[in-house]
Formats: C-alpha cells, structure tokens, sequence
C-alpha cells in the first residue's frame, strides 16, 4: 500500500540540474509554461545557494517541474531524528497554482492523510504566487512543531493531540522510528 | 609596520592627514570624541563626508570613509583598534589581496620610498589610498547591487522587475505579473493578500521602472530581447514595429509601409494606429515629407540609420499636439490652403477620412515600450516651450513652420541618437 523510501532520493538537492533546462524548453510556445521553467529554475538554484535549515529539495530526474524534498524532524518534536521525504509537483501554470506535496514517508501527523496529501492552506487556498518552494518547507517544518488541529484531515490525531499530548507523542515518535529512519 | 608609522607621524607632520587634524579639531575636542570612542580617523572622514569639494585625493578619502561608516565605530573593541592602525597596515593587508602586478608595482614604491624617505612615504601613501578606496567601492558595489537585486526583483517571476507596477498597499511586481496574478489568483495582493481594486487597469511605476533600467540596464535588454521573440503576435498586429525592428529595409518600402498604416482603407487590419495620436498625423505627414522633399540626401541616410526613431517620432510629435489644442483647429482649418505646398495631390480628401476614422479611439496600446516614458517626459518639457514660440510664427508663414519642425524632428532624432538604443 506504501512505499516507505522513495527510489528518487539520489536526487536532491539539485542532482539533475544541468538536465532540468529540457522541461522548460519543450514547452516554450506558450508563455506561461515557460515563466513557470523559469521561476522553477531561479527557486533550484537560490535553494543550492542557501537552503532553508534542515531541508533539502531538487528536481527528482530530468524534469524539472517534478521534485523531491527532504525534511528533517526537527528537535524536541515527536518527529526528531526522522528523514521524511516529499514529493513536490509544479503545475504547468506554476506561480499562479500552487504546487502539490505528497509526503512519500509515512508520518503520524493530524494534517497529513494516509495517502500522504498534506492540507495546508497555503498550498490550496491561500496560496499566493510570491510563496516559493522554501517558503513552503519552512511552513511544512513549523508544521511538524505545531500542527493545525482545528481543519485536521485525520480527527483521531488531532482529538488524541488535543486530549493526550503524551500519547499522541509516543505514537509519533514510534512511527518516525519505525518508517522515517 | 607599527614602526614605521611611529616614524613617520613625527618625521613629517605636515603629510595630508596630520595637517587635517590639526586645523580641524581642538584637543579638547578630541579628547571628548575619544571618550566617545571616536577615533581621531574617523573624525576626519566624518568631516570630509560632509564637505563638498571637487579635489581628488577628498574623494578619495570619502570613500575610504563611507566604508569605515557602514560598521559604527563604536561596534566593539578589536574593531575600533583595527580603525585607528595605521594606513599603512592596511595598505599591506590590501596589497596581499591584489594581483601580482599591482603587488609588484607596490613593492617597487615600497624601495623608492626606502631610498627617498620623506617623498617616498607620501608617494605610498597615495597609492594606497588608491587601492583601498578602489578594492572596498568595488567590494561594497558587489554587495549593493545584490541587496539592490534582491529589493527591486519580482516576487512573482524572482527576475529584476520589468515594467514594475505598485499595488495600492506599496508591493512592486511586473506589470505582466501582477495582472496575470489577478487574472488567476484573484484580485489580492501577492505579498501581504490586501485586496487591489483591480489588477488589469494596472500601470507602470515610472520612478521605479525608470531606476531599474538606470541600475540594471543587462537585465532590461535581456529580458526585453526575449520579450520581443515572444509576442511574434503582437508584431504582426503592429506593422509599424516590424519596419521598425529590421534596419536594412529601404527607405522606400518604410515609405509605403507608412503610407499603408495612413491609408484608412487598409487601415481596419491595425486598430491600435487609429488611436487618439493620430490627429497629429497631418503635421508627421509635413515632418516626413520635409524630410523626403527638402533636405533630399543627407536624411534619408538617418532615416535608414534609425528606423526605430521615424515610429518615436510619430509618438513624440503626438505628444505635443494636445498641448496646442486651439492651434491644431486652426491648422485643420486651413490645410486645404497650406497642403498644396507641400503635398500636391488628393491630401485633403485622406486627411478627412483619417479625420473621420480617429473619432472612435481606441485605448491606448498597452504594448508600447515604456522605456520612452521618460524621453518622452522629456521632450514634453522642452518642447512645451518651444511650440508656444512656433505657434505664433506657424500662422505668420508657412517657411518658418518649415524650419521649426525640422528643427523639432532633427533634435528628436538627435536626442534619440544619444540616448541609444531605448527600445
């Protein structure tokens, strides 16, 4: 039903880099595909410049509008020491649409479904074209410290969260030992 | 090194930064500033920063000083130390940065100084001043331009803003950007989700598109370049801007092309020509034909030479009809009387048709390049005074209006020329 690690995790961080010109290119007819491979490309290589702490992100092959992200739990959180990997989506209209994040590890977590769609708002409808890809793992990273539990996509986390912090933890911390390392 | 400056302070006095100190501070003076903890040094770079003067070596100073502003002197101790060593420590740590020649060059004033003691140290002195005043402005120009980068890019598209647009709530971003935000993510500001009232009646923030192309001027041709492959489209529906865009087309064949965008009846194909500008046509038609007519050979060589300038001068010269609006009512007037002068054949006839078919106007195009905003703010300026003059002497005779807008086309031309490629 799910796959723990991701194949494509050799990846990051920018591995495909000099590659990921071709997605842009094929499309380059119309404008608005080809400002989205642009603004793609400017958010690659401000992120090899200076990447948000404790994250990394890159195209996953030759295409450029399809990433892989890495976050790390961050301490004295339930997720600590885990690795989560994300899939990141761009769509073709890309500043103006949001793009979508999977999470391709599985996670405990009252604002990430089984599948791995995160509900974030500002990844539906309160994205705005000035957000960027680091911007929202700094979100996806404040997150992992404070969840959202009142628009939660599993009650049960969220209720137990609420109800019984301690327990809530212990899960989390199992489930980030047993599929996040 | 600390020797050497022990030496020279009272070996001669008299060096540039001695004297300075001596007319400009009282001891008592610095003492309170060394309370202060400021420096003698930066006490007197204060002072020049102020001072306006066109000497070299001021200047220079200025903007070692500027550089030792930017950290505050009293930041901490190891830096403070580090401001008041001598100029000569720093001139040494400098020359190990440099590259080999001018290190070597260095070393060789070094020795004349050794072996000249008192001219030498000046010499060195100066030199250094040079160097560190060179290698800090460039190193801090570096650090501008990307914290200018960085303040003045689109947060939208992350490039230098192109035809930057200001949101009511003070958020820049390219025109182009900021209306297909609007278009696809709603009528909210991108930054901070004010509501505008509505991105499509956007327009260009002329301060700050004008600063852009002044501070990056690479980036603008760049993306302009690419711009104009993109919209293909555009051109076609603006013929003006291929004959335009393609220097080696003939004279005669921008004729004809000019001719054609009068002509009303393949006029229906370019609606953005019948716009509003076009009450001046009759007097562009006067400019052009002087300039075909008159001066016969001398300017039909400009005209090939800059294509671009003929369309800039229709917008230019429409620029300044609305100013002498009761004058043009007049010329309308009598132009069946005047054109025979110029214009022999069947002008009156097409002019009134242009008459009939400007009455519906057009919006403006929107695709216009807004570099000329500011040349045309210019011309505006000058010429505003210069058309009251000419409009008294246009009713007088028909040889001094002659004179004058060869004049006013010749110095557009010019003025074009030697601001350069503003397209």
């Amino acid at each position: 039903m799910y796959s723990g690690a991701p194949s494509g995790g050799i990846a990051i961080g920018g591995g495909g880099g000099g590659v990921g010109r071709g997605g842009g290119r094929t499309w380059s007819s119309t404008t608005s595909v080809s400002t989205s491979g642009k603004r793609i490309q400017k958010e690659m290589t401000e992120l090899s410049m200076e990447a948000p702490p404790d994250c990394a992100a890159g195209p996953k092959g030759d295409n450029l509008y399809h990433w892989v992200a890495t976050l790390f739990g961050p301490p004295g959180t339930p997720y600590e020491g885990g690795i989560f990997f994300l899939d990141i989506t761009f769509p073709s209209d890309y500043p103006f649409k949001p793009p979508k994040v999977v999470f391709k590890t599985r996670i405990y977590h009252c604002n990430v479904d089984p599948s791995g769609n995160v509900s974030l708002d500002i990844l539906t409808e309160n994205w705005s074209p000035a957000l960027t890809i680091s911007k929202v793992l700094l979100a996806l990273r404040s997150m992992f410290t404070n969840p959202e539990t009142y628009k939660p996509v599993v009650p049960g986390i969220a209720h137990l969260y609420l109800g019984d912090k301690a327990k809530h933890d212990e899960v989390a911390a199992q489930w980030t030992l047993r599929f996040a390392r | 090194m600390v020797n050497e400056e022990l030496k020279k302070s009272p070996h001669n006095p008299k060096t540039f930064n001695g004297e300075k100190r001596e007319e400009l501070f009282s001891p008592r003076f610095k003492s309170v500033a060394a309370m202060a903890g400021w420096d003698e040094e930066a006490l007197v770079i204060a002072s020049l920063v102020v001072e306006e003067t066109p000497d070299r070596q001021h200047k220079q100073k200025k903007l070692t000083g500027l550089q030792h502003f930017v950290t505050p002197p009293t930041n901490s101790r190891r830096k403070r130390r580090a401001q008041k060593t001598s100029p000569a420590s720093i001139r040494i740590a400098l020359i190990d940065l440099d590259d080999d020649d001018s290190a070597k060059t260095e070393t060789e004033k070094k020795k004349l100084g050794q072996k000249f003691t008192g001219k030498g140290d000046k010499e060195e002195v100066e030199a250094s001043e040079e160097h560190g005043s060179c290698v800090f402005s460039s190193g801090s120009a570096i650090v501008c331009t990307d914290l200018l980068r960085e303040e003045l890019s689109c947060a939208i598209c992350l490039e230098i803003c192109f035809e930057p647009s200001t949101t009511p709530c003070g958020h820049s971003f390219c025109r182009k950007c900021l209306q297909s935000s609007a278009d696809k993510c709603g009528t909210r500001c991108p930054k901070c989700r004010q509501l505008i009232s509505s991105g499509r009646s956007c327009t260009v923030n002329t301060v700050l598109w004008n600063t852009i192309q002044l501070l990056f001027p690479k980036e603008v041709e760049a993306r302009k370049a690419a711009g104009a492959l993109n919209s293909r489209e555009v051109q076609h529906r603006n013929p003006a801007r291929i004959v335009a865009s393609h220097p080696n087309v003939s004279r005669s064949s921008t004729d004809r092309a000019l001719a054609s965008l009068r002509n009303p009846d393949s006029g229906s194909r370019n609606p953005q020509q019948r716009n509003s500008h076009s009450i001046s046509r009759s007097r562009i038609d006067r400019v052009l034909a002087l300039h075909s007519t008159d001066s016969g050979s001398r300017n039909p060589q400009q005209m090939n030479f800059h294509p671009i300038s003929r369309s800039r001068i229709d917008r230019i010269l429409a620029l300044h009809c609305p100013d002498s609006g009761s004058q043009n009512a007049q010329q309308r007037n009598s132009q069946s009387t005047r054109r025979p002068n110029v214009r022999p054949s069947g002008t009156s006839s097409r002019n009134g048709d242009i008459r009939k078919s400007t009455r519906r106007e057009s919006p403006p195009n929107q695709d216009e390049d807004a570099a000329l905003a500011l040349q045309l703010q210019r011309e505006e300026h000058k010429e505003t005074f210069r058309t009251r003059r000419t409009d008294e002497q246009y009713k007088n005779a028909l040889a001094l209006a002659r004179a004058n807008l060869r004049a006013m086309a010749s110095t557009a031309i010019n003025n074009i020329r030697v601001r350069g490629r503003g397209t």
